[in-house]
């Protein structure tokens, strides 16, 4: 479990020391992502210790963004009177998102091939 | 004699101190763990949402400024950056069943992530929402962790952004059967990803509890599109504004 949270934080730290030197428009934790990533694929395993870290966080990955959102409360006033354009948008672009994704898919796909459909 | 006096000071004390916090915060998910759990993983019943609601009624009731919340409860937040950075292990479980539709994927990806930008901001834009809420929409088909992290790059607010994404999974996870039963698409790798693409974490956990490959899928679009998202938001962000 430790050694697993060593790398976890080892990964984040790199990302954000090359986000704050060399690339300042991506997230530290991104490029964290993308190295442990890179790291994973080289070693072509995960350890027991990383997967039991990160699947903790990946189950409680809702609870982490509750501070956050609880700021909500200051927003409270403004989002009352952009609430009809607020729900619009969030609605229109679910079902937009959607569709388009699965039918580009489903397109793609079957123009490729199709006898791997499992 | 002392006793309301020691009340008081012990009051001042646990507010003053990240106990408090912390404690309402755990509490409050753990309700909302329980009620999702007890209503069978309806995504009606979401648990941030109740969790949210139950946080922001007890700090409103307690008189705590949102600030000394946030203070106390910052431990829990400095969290998702390392989540984010353990997103590469689901990626990393599902990439070895990508090999033969990389294609497909990564323009599935891209269609997917353009369209959910342009259709937010778009119709929040024309129907006359603020500019900071129009702002916050960029990013929120993305996974929270990466959609907050992107929106304080750009300069919008991460709070919003957090609350549009998590209000898109929710929608997402209700609406995905309907919409994907609508156009007939069947095949459940093809299922999750859609829902991967527009709902992240929330769209992915429901599609986990149809079927594994479903989850598989949908944990690996929305780890792609948190990858692909902060490296091309912020251009289009630029582009727009």
């Amino acid at each position: 479990m430790l050694s697993g949270l060593i790398q976890i934080l080892f990964f984040q730290s790199l990302g954000e020391l090359i986000s704050k030197l060399l690339l300042p428009s991506l997230p530290g934790p991104v490029i964290g992502l993308v190295f442990l990533l890179g790291w994973l694929m080289l070693k072509k395993e995960i350890n027991p210790s990383l997967a039991l870290v990160s699947d903790a966080l990946s189950r409680y990955l809702g609870l982490l963004f509750v501070p956050a959102a609880v700021g909500v409360v200051l927003f409270l006033p403004q989002l009352k009177e952009n609430a009809v354009p607020i729900l619009c948008a969030l609605l229109g672009s679910v079902v937009l998102t959607i569709t388009g994704t699965a039918l580009v898919l489903n397109m793609l796909h079957q123009a490729k091939d199709s006898h791997d459909e499992t | 004699m002392m006793r309301p006096n020691s009340i008081v000071e012990i009051w001042v004390y646990l507010s003053a101190s990240p106990l408090l916090a912390l404690f309402i915060t755990l509490v409050a998910y753990q309700i909302g763990l329980w009620a999702y759990q007890k209503t069978k993983h309806n995504p009606l019943v979401n648990p941030v949402a109740i969790a949210v609601i139950l946080v922001a009624t007890c700090i409103e009731l307690f008189d705590m400024p949102y600030e000394k919340y946030f203070q106390g409860a910052q431990f829990i937040h400095f969290l998702l950056g390392s989540a984010t950075v353990a997103l590469a292990i689901p990626i990393y479980r599902g990439i070895g069943s990508l090999k033969h539709r990389v294609i497909p994927i990564l323009a599935a990806l891209l269609t997917g992530g353009a369209i959910s930008i342009v259709s937010s901001v778009g119709i929040s834009a024309l129907l006359g929402a603020d500019q900071n809420i129009v702002g916050a929409f960029y990013s929120k088909s993305v996974t929270a962790p990466i959609a907050m992290g992107i929106a304080e790059r750009i300069g919008t607010s991460p709070t919003l952004t957090a609350i549009f994404a998590v209000c898109t999974g929710i929608l997402g996870a209700i609406l995905a059967p309907y919409i994907l039963n609508f156009f007939k698409i069947k095949p459940l790798w093809q299922r999750g990803f859609s829902i991967g693409v527009a709902a992240h974490g929330i769209g992915a956990s429901r599609a986990f509890s149809v079927s594994a490959q479903a989850g598989t899928y949908a944990s690996l679009a929305m780890g792609l599109h948190g990858i692909l998202g902060s490296i091309l938001i912020p251009f289009i962000y630029k582009w727009f504004n």
